[in-house]
């Protein structure tokens, strides 16, 4: 590392660090964004609850008279009214109701005989208070069910007044820190790449098509630093960025999610314990860095390709864009990844951080992420130098 | 000094082919004179000038700036000049003093020694003021005055002015002209371009004519005065221009 490289290094920081827009995407969004995002979803969210709890529904039952105790179970449901039907309407929307209960003609036939009986609730997912009945009226279908089980029961000669008392419940038992251990591992190495490319894009392209814009590349092209110093000067305040970037996100996150949310009522239920080891954070840290780096050097050879800042932006978009796509397919990944998805930048970092969080890490993933994102970010700072020194792609226009 | 032999620059477009923009011109600039480039908009001197100070590679034909091929090598040319052109800016978001730490680290200069050269350079430059004040918040003339003291913080051998008193009023000429003739009393070797008449003439030991990349005519301002007897070196260059088109 040379005096010239770290000089640029240092101004590329100076200038970045004054720089508004830098600042508020680096420390004022994380801080007061995230936090403020979050009590508007809970916000959103308690109010939805209660629309939910609060609106009348409509549930029409087709077949309603050959088993009276569907309608009363149904009826029961606070703010259900019943429509009965004798037969199926022509179409759903022309039943004017927000859920349709169809029971099979012949049901107490069907019962004697044995037969299997299905009973449909017809829905739409597509339409909130359509799917909010649905969701309304699932204990109501369990004691329809019940009800269907006594009375088969006492078509076989049972002697039973009510449903046996059998019940097989869902019930999550998750704490809210093995929640938050989930949803790190899933979110925080999707978050990291993405905030690493966010943070990246505005200082790169800064130090670099702005350098041309404002007419201040020919000084630094006519000093006596070397081409490859005065890119990796850049790419090293880039990575800087970005690096701060994505820890002043994930501080906002925790703040977020880990502290306000615990705190104030209004985010109760966003809270989680989102606690990562120190050691996993220097590891996922670590792993960030191959990467990191391969972001800035290619958004820094971006930036000198780019003829304005306008050009480079957008190019720098489709990165930033290609990154997230990238990230947010590590979602999308089951527990056994193919070594091979381990070789794709930007992909094998998200997935081996979430192998570093779930603690399942395996050494040739490990390898394979960190060897190919550091020959890749190698690479990378090559081809960039490589452009800086290009008069055709400095000075094209 | 600075020997240019058989200089040749070719751009290629797209759409017209090669283009040429500096055709095998030949000079020299000796240490303590001032060599003035004087031409229209587009005659050839900025890309001259680039490539002396080995921002562009040359298509044929060498320089030799401080002793140092441009072409074998262009780090040690750079170590020895300075460059500046009017077009050129400097970083809004430093201050003065910043800029010319930032300057005089990429110059190769020990960190140490950078203080004491901007004390130095105070005084001469009227830095006063300056020095702790953000380039985006100082006047064009102020912005000029601490450009060229970017530019010499280093203390180069070699000065290379490309149309620095562009967009600058009078008196900001005259102050950046002021300091361009203390570098040559300082016996540096300084190569300007202008196409400013009375610049040239007020500063320049010796002038080439340069249009469509070639130079026309060359010499003292004497010589070239005796040329055409007029002593005018505006008649002067229109002659050589109007000479040089008519030839084409």
């Amino acid at each position: 590392m040379t005096g010239r490289t770290m000089a640029v290094f240092r101004k590329e920081l100076i200038d970045t660090l004054r720089d508004g827009r830098t600042i508020f995407a680096i420390f004022v969004f994380p801080f007061l964004l995230y936090p403020a995002l979050l009590m508007l979803m809970g916000y959103i969210q308690s109010k939805n609850d209660e629309e939910a709890k609060a609106f009348s529904v409509r549930v029409g039952i087709v077949g309603a008279a050959q088993f009276p105790a569907a309608s009363e179970k149904v009826a029961a449901v606070e703010g259900v009214t019943v429509v009965p039907f004798d037969q199926e309407p022509a179409t759903y929307d022309a039943a004017d109701v927000q859920a349709l209960l169809v029971l099979p003609p012949d049901l107490a036939g069907m019962i004697a005989r044995g037969d299997s009986v299905k009973v449909e609730l017809r829905y739409k997912d597509a339409d909130n208070k359509s799917s909010e009945t649905a969701k309304r009226l699932k204990p109501a279908m369990d004691e329809v069910r019940q009800a269907l089980t006594l009375e088969w029961a006492k078509s076989r000669g049972a002697n039973a007044t009510a449903p046996p008392a059998l019940t097989v419940e869902r019930k999550d038992i998750s704490s809210k820190k093995e929640l938050g251990g989930y949803i790190a591992a899933l979110l925080i190495p999707y978050l990291l790449i993405f905030m690493v490319a966010a943070g990246a894009m505005q200082t790169a392209i800064d130090a670099t098509t702005g350098e041309k814009e404002r007419s201040t590349l020919e000084t630094i092209l006519a000093s006596a630093a070397t081409r490859a110093e005065l890119v990796i000067g850049k790419v090293m305040a880039v990575l800087a960025a970005s690096l701060t970037g994505a820890v002043t996100g994930i501080l906002g996150l925790w703040l977020s999610f880990g502290v306000l949310a615990a705190h104030l009522t209004v985010m109760k239920s966003q809270a989680l314990e989102l606690s990562v080891s120190p050691e996993k954070m220097l590891l996922l840290f670590l792993t960030l860095l191959p990467a990191a780096i391969f972001l800035s050097a290619i958004l820094v050879a971006i930036g000198c390709f780019a003829r304005s800042m306008r050009e480079g932006q957008t190019y720098a978009t489709y990165v930033y864009m290609a990154s997230v796509f990238l990230g947010l397919s590590s979602f999308t990944q089951s527990e056994s990844v193919p070594l091979k998805q381990f070789f794709v930048p930007i992909l094998n970092t998200a997935l081996l951080q979430r192998e570093i969080l779930t603690d399942t890490v395996q050494a040739s993933h490990a390898f394979a992420a960190i060897g190919s994102s550091s020959l890749l970010a190698a690479l990378m700072i090559v081809i960039a130098v490589r452009l800086f020194s290009n008069e055709q792609v400095l000075f094209r226009t | 000094m600075i020997e240019v032999q058989g200089l040749r620059k070719t751009f290629h477009d797209r759409k017209k082919g090669d283009v040429p923009a500096v055709k095998d011109i030949s000079f020299t600039c000796r240490p303590g004179q001032v060599f003035g480039l004087l031409g229209r908009n587009g005659a050839g001197k900025t890309t001259t000038l680039r490539m002396l100070a080995t921002i562009l590679s040359p298509s044929a034909g060498t320089a030799k700036v401080a002793g140092f091929d441009i072409i074998q090598k262009p780090a040690e040319v750079r170590r020895r000049i300075g460059y500046l052109s009017g077009d050129t800016k400097l970083y809004d978001r430093l201050t003065g003093r910043e800029l010319l730490t930032y300057f005089g680290t990429l110059a190769g200069m020990e960190p140490s020694a950078i203080p004491a050269r901007i004390d130095a350079l105070t005084k001469p430059f009227a830095l006063d003021g300056l020095l702790d004040k953000r380039v985006g918040k100082m006047s064009t003339g102020m912005k000029q005055r601490l450009s060229i003291a970017r530019v010499v913080v280093h203390d180069p051998e070699v000065l290379i002015f490309d149309e620095p008193t562009s967009g600058l009023d009078v008196f900001g000429a005259r102050e950046v002209l002021a300091l361009v003739l203390d570098l040559k009393k300082r016996g540096r070797t300084v190569i300007f371009s202008t196409h400013i008449m009375t610049e040239a003439e007020r500063i320049c030991d010796e002038i080439a004519i340069i249009e469509k990349g070639s130079i026309l005519k060359q010499g003292t301002l004497a010589t070239l005065g005796a040329g055409n007897g007029s002593g005018s070196l505006e008649d002067v260059f229109v002659e050589a221009v109007k000479g040089g088109l008519d030839d084409r």
